[in-house]
């Protein structure tokens, strides 16, 4: 038994030394969990997987995903969701910090993945340029977002190496002129264009989407150029790391107009125009994801992949909504809808009184008062008497009741309750001045609310696309930077092309100005994340949202429609309009001088001490 | 258990307790501002990371903040009070409370102001003074409210003369009428304020309580 033993050690012993001569590199070995340099950089399939961890961490400010409470936080929306989130109707200011970037953590990767693709990977010349220049756009991107909320950043192009010698001085570098990041951004995005590919792809940058880059960075500097110039004291600092020569303008208004021309000359795009019917068409030209021809660049959901949002759920009508909880959060403003024109080519400002102010207007249906607008006011808003996936989203404040010389205003303190007479009190989709999650304004979103079935449910969720850049967006670019160079002919042709999708008809205007291609911009592209760098830019913001009561700009009004109860009278039964402002809006929105640049905090100029502050902080 | 509750003791840091208190002002006088709107900024030196204090001041000039005892550098943020920058910090050694006063160059004052009502209207006779005219006046400003807190956002009732209309040192005289939301009350409150061209904040005179 014994011997049995010591011969099976021997052998077990000896059968060890045989395995171990083998594996001579039996430390050595590759980890299971973890993919080298080596494999990474040589498999396309892998370095598209890190340039779509790298799409996805684009810096974003309100988008579907990112940041969308946001949205109700300056002129287009109110908060009117859970309670809680309450303070984004009673902002006292905006802070300092707001809008802050400094993401030199993913500058770093990309920065790292060049340097990879140049130094470790084996792959043909054409593919790693390929990807190389994918990485550029990326990079620049990155930029003009740092450059847009920071003013000059520093343009750190390589990795930057710890040599532990203890003085990392030589790490720390100063910051980059404003002008100098955005001559950087178009640069860039030119020299890539010849050979980032992707020809034909909506997500991934190609050709078309780096000159589109080009047509709103370049737009930025150029009005940023001369509107801050324009300023009594314009907002610069001694170093140039903010505020752009105004006599550079031009050259940059010059650059956006050539980018946009090129895109809408050969980049085969066109505005979508597939539904007759002209609001639903405006609708789908953003959310409609099979074979769109207007959208340039998106970032895309697919609920198979698990790759889902909730902005459905928590944006979706009341009355409309799948699941139990949630709705309503982002409701569009008073402001923005009456911003929508009338057909006619009048003020878009709703008629609710007599031409006199002696009486109201009384409307048969609450939808009345909407009838000849703008098709996009359809597209954007969900307005009472409106439809959303085949329903009507009925809309009624309370009740309008007769006393013999005027009308009482009467609201139920719950929705979808019926009046003493049998008829509706308050509808179940409100509005309602108090309660949470129902419209707040006496609007709802439309714009990126997906209609299909079950997209409002946790549960489901939905695979709406976020669009980046689309071709409308080009056209206003077109026009105003065209405008800008005086070529008013041009950007009024281009005005009226989108006017004319919008159901205006051909030729609409026949005279153009700032203000009206401004306008333009803020019906075509609302909840598109503008807003704020479209009034930053034109150094408009400090006016807009003055933080003052009075200045009907800085509120957010709210339309609440009443049935009328006036028995033996013509007008018992139909429909009159309050305009107020917002009964849950506090805090008139007030921009400060400096907000134009965000705060470069403490911690960043401790380590860096290069690093000068922004204006008025 | 000693070892628990010693642990308890170490934990308890003293609060600070000198308070730093002071005002700005312009030979002397104490200046009016928007509550809230202007803020100042204390330093400490001698460790390796910096982290302001933020003081803010308050609608008669004023600002106080509790602090440990040190040595302190107070410095005016550029561009956010109606005065010159001046980046020379004032150095502050806190032992125990004190007081300071933190003189400033504005680029405007408005001095003497008098309120006279007459039924709906009130005559207010003031002077605005060019101190250091490089920036152009913008406005001069005569808000109403009903609090002590008025000021150019916080007001029921705001009257601006344009900068063309005001001859600097002299004094002027503006009628204003009591806006009908303050009319029925027993008194007001006045300020009036100089906008600086550029500067995003006014200078006001001190707060009044006006009878009506």
């Amino acid at each position: 038994m014994m011997k049995l033993l010591k011969i099976n050690i021997l052998a077990a012993v000896l059968i060890g030394f045989v395995f171990s001569s083998c594996e001579n590199d039996w430390l050595d070995r590759e980890p299971p969990n973890i993919l080298l340099d080596e494999q990474v950089w040589n498999d396309p399939k892998l370095i598209t997987g890190v340039l779509s961890n790298y799409y996805d961490r684009l810096p974003q400010h309100t988008t579907i995903t990112g940041g969308w409470p946001d949205f109700a936080a300056y002129d287009e929306a109110m908060w009117s969701g859970y309670s809680g989130n309450d303070w984004l109707n009673n902002l006292v200011t905006y802070d300092f910090g707001r809008w802050g970037l400094w993401d030199y953590g993913f500058i770093r990767d990309i920065n790292l993945a060049i340097d990879k693709l140049q130094n470790v990977s084996e792959l043909a010349d054409d593919v790693k340029t390929q990807f190389i220049s994918e990485l550029r756009f990326i990079r620049a991107y990155v930029y003009f977002e740092h450059v847009k909320r920071m003013g000059g950043v520093p343009i750190i192009t390589e990795q930057l190496i710890y040599d532990f010698s203890g003085d990392p001085t030589y790490l720390q570098f100063p910051r980059n002129t404003e002008e100098e990041v955005y001559d950087f951004v178009i640069s860039e995005m030119e020299e890539i264009i010849p050979t980032i590919g992707n020809n034909g792809s909506q997500t991934r940058a190609n050709k078309f989407t780096a000159l589109a880059i080009v047509s709103r960075s370049a737009l930025y500097a150029g009005s940023l150029a001369k509107y801050n110039g324009q300023m009594a004291s314009p907002i610069t600092l001694p170093g140039g790391e903010v505020g752009i020569t105004p006599g550079s303008a031009n050259a940059y208004f010059t650059k956006s107009l050539e980018a946009s021309r090129e895109i809408i000359q050969q980049g085969g795009y066109s505005l979508y125009n597939t539904n007759p019917d002209l609001g639903e068409n405006f609708y789908e030209a953003i959310i409609n994801k099979n074979g769109n021809p207007e959208v340039i660049w998106a970032q895309d959901f697919l609920s198979s992949a698990d790759k889902r949002h909730g902005f459905t759920y928590d944006n979706i009508a009341r009355p409309v909504r799948e699941d139990n909880l949630g709705s309503s959060a982002i409701t569009p403003s008073l402001n923005l809808v009456e911003d929508y024109e009338y057909l006619d080519g009048t003020s878009g400002e709703l008629k609710t009184r007599t031409a006199d102010d002696s009486d109201y207007i009384y409307y048969d249906n609450v939808e009345d008062i909407f009838a000849n607008k703008d098709a996009r006011l359809y597209g954007t808003v969900i307005y009472p008497g409106s439809t959303f996936r085949g329903q009507e989203v009925f809309m009624q404040a309370g009740v309008a009741v007769w006393n013999g010389s005027g009308y009482d205003l009467m609201e139920s303190n719950g929705l979808g309750t019926s009046y003493d007479d049998g008829g509706v009190f308050t509808a179940a989709g409100g509005p309602h001045r108090s309660i949470q999650e129902v419209s707040n304004t006496g609007f709802y979103l439309r714009k990126y609310i997906d209609n299909a079935v079950g997209a409002s449910t946790r549960g489901i969720r939905s695979e709406v696309w976020w669009v980046r850049i689309r071709l409308a967006e080009v056209y206003l670019n077109a026009a105003e930077a065209a405008y800008e160079l005086g070529e008013s002919t041009e950007a009024l042709g281009y005005i009226n092309i989108l006017r004319e999708r919008a159901g205006f008809g051909e030729n609409s205007l026949s005279t153009i100005d700032i203000e009206k291609i401004r306008h333009e911009r803020r019906v075509e592209l609302a909840f598109e994340d503008h807003v704020v760098w479209d009034y930053k830019r034109w150094r408009v913001a400090h006016e807009k949202w003055s933080g003052i009561t009075e200045n009907p700009e800085s509120m957010i009004y709210s339309l609440y429609p009443y049935r009328v109860i006036r028995p033996g009278s013509p007008n018992d039964g139909k429909y009159i309009f309050v305009k107020s402002v917002a009964p849950r809006f506090r805090a008139p929105r007030f921009f400060q001088l400096g907000n134009y640049y965000s705060l470069i905090g403490q911690n960043l100029i401790d380590a860096n001490p290069k690093l000068v502050r922004n204006p008025f902080h | 258990m000693g070892l628990a509750a010693a642990s308890c003791e170490y934990d308890n840091f003293e609060e600070p307790k000198s308070t730093l208190s002071g005002r700005i002002v312009y030979q002397g006088e104490p200046l009016g501002l928007r509550s809230q709107g202007v803020q100042l900024e204390l330093w400490q030196h001698g460790y390796d990371l910096f982290q302001k204090i933020p003081v803010h001041v308050a609608q008669d000039g004023t600002f106080s903040a509790v602090l440990f005892d040190g040595d302190y550098k107070l410095t005016l943020l550029r561009g956010n009070g109606p005065w010159m920058d001046n980046t020379d910090s004032l150095d502050v050694q806190l032992r125990g409370s004190q007081m300071i006063d933190v003189e400033v160059e504005p680029y405007y004052t408005s001095t003497d102001p008098s309120y006279t009502v007459n039924g709906n209207t009130m005559t207010v006779d003031f002077t605005v003074n060019g101190i250091h005219t490089d920036r152009d006046l913008e406005f001069a400003g005569i808000y109403m409210g009903r609090t002590s807190l008025t000021d150019a956002l916080r007001n029921e009732g705001a009257v601006m003369v344009a900068a063309d209309d005001i001859a600097l040192g002299t004094p002027m005289s503006v009628d204003v009428e009591i806006p009908s939301g303050l009319a029925g009350r027993s008194d007001i409150f006045v300020r009036v304020g100089v906008k600086t061209m550029g500067v995003q904040e006014l200078l006001y005179s001190q707060v009044e309580n006006v009878a009506l």
